[in-house]
């Protein structure tokens, strides 16, 4: 399933750049994050707790970025295994300047199995577009905060 | 005593089953009583490299957790029961819990036994199953590429069998002045009865015998095949079909889930209990259809059809189910022809095994699907020499019957062109064609459909069964007991759950003794009371297990009036019998009732001499050919141009199935199938990921027609008795199923013509018709 999800950050496209796949930013933004770690080959497990509809549950995730070309886009990897079934994701994060802003576009296909396709597949989406604003949303705050510490 | 047969009297069963006594499956508690619950496979095709269910175990209220290497020198695999001969066929039978691969999402890895419901289910996610995932393949025309994966090294190219019937000469379409050919989709569809699956096994170590309440449809198909499976002798194995909540060929299958719960039962000693919930029941139960069939018409530029021949890919999913070969070949290849006298017909059906749930009958079982190619073709035939499809219909439409159609099938009985001709006498079609074209200048979509179908029902002559590879006979049992007050108790082979034979059976023997129907009960679905029998689907019940009622039933009657003959000092020619009372001709007087000799045949004081008591009779009848109900289905649909949806306005059916025993019960089975053929035409459809992943298991994906989608339905019925069996019945739960697809194809295809719109696949959404007409306004 493809998903595509825009969101408009008030803040300048090399911050944005910055911070977006800063652990300590991702750690504190991801939807339901209970724990969060970095493995030696730049492989980040997750376990988050995700509960919108029928798609409910811990996820067990392991997340890896690759074809950074900054400022303007990368790529994440998503494997995650939870009790509804497994989803296995390719997302693609475009960020350009728009205004005085950035404007981050997710483009991922995404696939799943177990009841998360026999029964979340209609709402998945929906799902998948309510997490990545909570995330983007958190991510701006942490931002703001990573900033303000700077 | 009134005559009850051809009486609409309200049906036995349902007082009980309305006020929520029913016994189902999952009413049935017993002492001690543990839960299954069953661990499915979330990936479509994949190696099993490890399944680890230590935590499982571990958790409070888990007894037992089994998983394929736990059972597989145990339970052998389940036998598909229809091995079709001549097409080389390679069956693959499915195995109790998968051991080292998975095939289809959805198939059983594990089973968790608990002491309750919940906690099993709770269970299963603690089971750890390490996967290494294989590419899957869903579509059956994909599974034949040269790329494709390979799901079973020994099946090359996927092919399960290559089935041909019938040889059409090539000049016939060499020379033929119009050929017409069409790739018509049946889609897959799920049966979805209100119950779904379930089973209770019980096991006494002591004596050794094992007791099985299951969703069966056929329970002596089921004792035959869990027997060998579990290796438990039949007399040692009885399986009850309780109540059940409607089945439509779904539970006609031998499944595994039973066998692997009766294990645990043994294996425990404690009584099991599994029910399917509805998502299982998406993935784990039989689907079916699923058939891509191009078909070849041959034709007159004047409407005169010379030959037809069809090459349906049929999917079978990723075992061969109990039916699964016979559904696409047998039951679809020889009526592709349908209602009409065609020379010259070829059938080939190529079996294919994919990544998806295995497929078998359901409602009609391969008689819609041959229906369906035969009723579209003609309506592209008709469009294309510019002829009305009623005009081509009354001019191939067989003319007299019996009639031998080119496959050598028996049409029975009936005057098919007097169906049609009450069809369009009802829906006034010359008004109607004048209403259509009214508003199409408004602006307006009507579109008026018809199909004219026939179809093969009461299985059937044991030596075809024989012929054509069934594992079994075809025959069927009625056994009835009249006790010492003049009761009556019916036992019958057939298994119906919910066709309402408890009525129709009791008229057949009301009838027959001029007793009261409430005097009368039917028992079925138990394979310790009934000796033998073969089941209810294809439309056999009435027909053969009816057929042998009314035999047993007259043997009865012969065996009473020798009793009231002997008790009255006459001759048996000396005697009447009417309305339940035995009198002498003549002398009215002297009469012996019905009740009055059962006691008497019963106590056995006074018999004639070397007479057995009691009286009980039986009969064994084997039908010496199938039934084919047919008829003609017109409707009217209206296409809103805006949003696509197509509302169905009319639906006028004239079905003439044989003599009619209970007039409510065959309207009812006939609103029922066409709910379902309906459905199909316009919203059902089981949608897969191309990673085999089902899309549609929920009832929010998945499209149940509901009352409230259809018109009143205009339903009449023609009789013309078949002569195959004494009722004169021909079967009518399949004719909804079988002619209602095209009959709504053909009605918006009609309606879309002016956009040029020859051909959509099923179901006929608003999102693909909107798109017909966006793209046909483009030109």
């Amino acid at each position: 399933m493809k998903i595509e999800h825009k969101y408009s950050f008030k803040l300048p496209r090399e911050v944005v750049w910055k911070y977006i796949q800063d652990s300590q930013v991702l750690r504190s933004a991801l939807p339901g994050c209970q724990s969060f770690e970095e493995r030696s080959d730049g492989v980040y497990l997750a376990e988050m707790g995700l509960n919108v509809g029928p798609i409910k549950g811990l996820f067990t995730t392991e997340v890896k970025q690759t074809n950074q070309i900054p400022p303007s886009s990368y790529r994440l990897i998503v494997r995650g295994k939870g009790k509804p079934g497994d989803v296995d994701a390719t997302a693609d994060m475009f960020i350009k300047e728009a205004g005085d802003g950035a404007q981050v576009t997710c483009v991922a296909d995404v696939q799943v199995t177990g009841v998360l396709a026999s029964v979340g597949q209609r709402v998945m989406g929906g799902v998948a577009k309510i997490i990545l604003s909570q995330f983007f949303k958190a991510a701006e705050k942490e931002m703001i905060k990573e900033m303000n510490r700077v | 005593m009134a005559k009850v047969l051809g009486k609409p009297i309200k049906r036995k069963e349902d007082p009980k089953l309305i006020t929520g006594h029913g016994q189902f499956t999952d009413d049935i508690k017993l002492p001690g009583m543990l839960f299954a619950a069953m661990k499915r496979s979330g990936l479509a095709h994949a190696k099993i490299k490890t399944i680890n269910t230590d935590q499982a175990l571990n958790h409070p209220g888990v007894v037992a957790v089994y998983t394929g290497k736990d059972v597989q020198d145990k339970i052998k695999p389940i036998r598909s029961i229809w091995l079709v001969p001549g097409c080389d066929l390679i069956p693959k039978d499915r195995v109790p819990l998968a051991v080292d691969k998975v095939n289809y999402a959805g198939e059983a890895v594990a089973m968790v036994i608990a002491e309750s419901r919940y906690v099993a289910r709770d269970a299963l996610d603690l089971i750890e199953v390490e996967y290494e995932e294989l590419p899957a393949v869903v579509h059956q025309e994909a599974a034949l590429a040269e790329s494709a994966p390979i799901i079973y090294e020994d099946v090359p190219q996927n092919i399960a069998f290559t089935w041909k019937a019938g040889e059409v000469p090539e000049e016939v379409f060499a020379n033929a002045e119009v050929v017409v050919n069409q790739r018509l989709v049946e889609q897959r569809v799920i049966a979805n009865p209100m119950e779904t699956r379930g089973a209770v096994a019980q096991y006494n170590p002591g004596s050794g015998d094992l007791t099985i309440w299951c969703t069966t449809q056929n329970p002596h198909i089921h004792r035959m095949t869990y027997a060998d499976a579990l290796g438990v002798p039949e007399t040692k194995l009885r399986i009850i079909a309780p109540d059940m909540g409607g089945g439509f060929g779904a539970k006609i299958a031998v499944y595994t889930e039973e066998a692997v719960v009766a294990l645990a039962a043994m294996e425990l000693n404690q009584p099991v209990k599994w029910i399917e919930d509805r998502q299982e029941h998406f993935l784990a139960t039989s689907h079916a259809r699923d058939q891509v069939i191009t078909t070849e018409l041959a034709g007159t530029k004047d409407g005169k059809i010379l030959a037809v021949r069809a090459k349906n890919i049929a999917n079978l999913g990723a075992y061969l189910s109990t039916m699964g070969a016979g559904v696409p070949t047998i039951d679809f290849g020889l009526m592709i022809t349908g209602a009409y006298d065609i020379p010259h017909a070829a059938a080939e059906t190529i079996g294919v095994y994919t990544n998806t749930t295995p497929t078998d009958a359901y409602r009609g079982a391969g008689k819609p699907e041959a229906s369906f190619q035969i009723e579209r073709i003609i309506n592209l035939y008709a469009d294309k020499i510019g002829m009305d499809p009623i005009e081509v219909r009354k001019k191939n439409l067989v003319a007299k019957v019996p009639y031998t159609n080119a496959m050598g099938c028996n049409y029975d009985s009936g005057d098919y062109h007097g169906t049609l001709a009450k069809a369009l006498e009802t829906i006034d079609y010359a008004a109607l064609r004048k209403e259509q074209e009214d508003a199409r200048n408004n602006g307006r979509l009507l579109g008026i459909g018809i199909s004219t179908y026939v179809e093969l029902c009461g299985l059937g002559p044991s030596k075809v069964a024989g012929a054509i590879g069934f594992g079994g006979g075809l025959w069927e049992n009625s056994t009835i007991r009249v006790h010492p007050s003049g009761k009556v108790t019916v036992f019958t082979g057939a298994s119906p759950h919910g066709q309402g034979e408890g009525t129709t059976f009791a008229q057949v023997v009301a009838e027959k003794f001029g007793i009261p129907v409430e005097d009368i009960e039917l028992v079925s679905g138990d394979t310790l009371m009934i000796s033998m029998g073969w089941g209810t689907y294809g439309s056999r019940t009435t027909p053969v297990a009816g057929g042998a009622l009314a035999i047993a039933a007259d043997r009865i009657v012969e065996k009473a009036k020798l009793i009231a003959a002997h008790e009255l000092e006459v001759t048996v020619d000396d005697l009447d019998f009417s309305d339940g009372v035995f009198s002498v001709k003549g002398q009215p007087e002297k009469h012996r009732t019905f009740k009055e000799i059962a006691w008497s045949a019963n106590n056995a004081w006074n018999l004639p001499d070397g007479m057995e008591p009691a009286l009980e009779g039986q009969c064994f009848f084997d039908p010496p050919d199938f039934v084919y109900p047919f008829g003609a289905h017109i409707c009217v649909v209206e296409v809103d141009p805006d949003t696509g949806v197509v509302e169905l306005k009319r639906y006028v059916s004239v079905d003439d199935v044989g003599r009619i025993i209970n007039p409510m019960i065959v309207e009812g089975q006939v609103h029922g199938g066409l709910a379902q053929g309906i459905g199909q035409a316009l919203w059902e459809q089981s949608v897969y990921s191309d990673k085999g992943q089902l899309l549609s298991g929920t009832f929010m994906d998945y499209t149940m027609p509901k009352a409230k989608f259809f018109p009143k339905f205009e339903s009449s019925f023609v009789e013309s008795p078949s002569p195959v069996n004494q009722l004169g019945a021909k079967g009518v739960g399949e004719t909804g199923t079988t002619a209602a697809p095209s009959a709504i194809v053909n009605a918006v295809m009609d309606a879309l013509a002016p956009f040029g719109v020859k051909d959509l696949e099923m179901p006929l959404t608003p999102e693909k018709v909107w798109r017909a007409i966006h793209d046909g306004r483009k030109g």
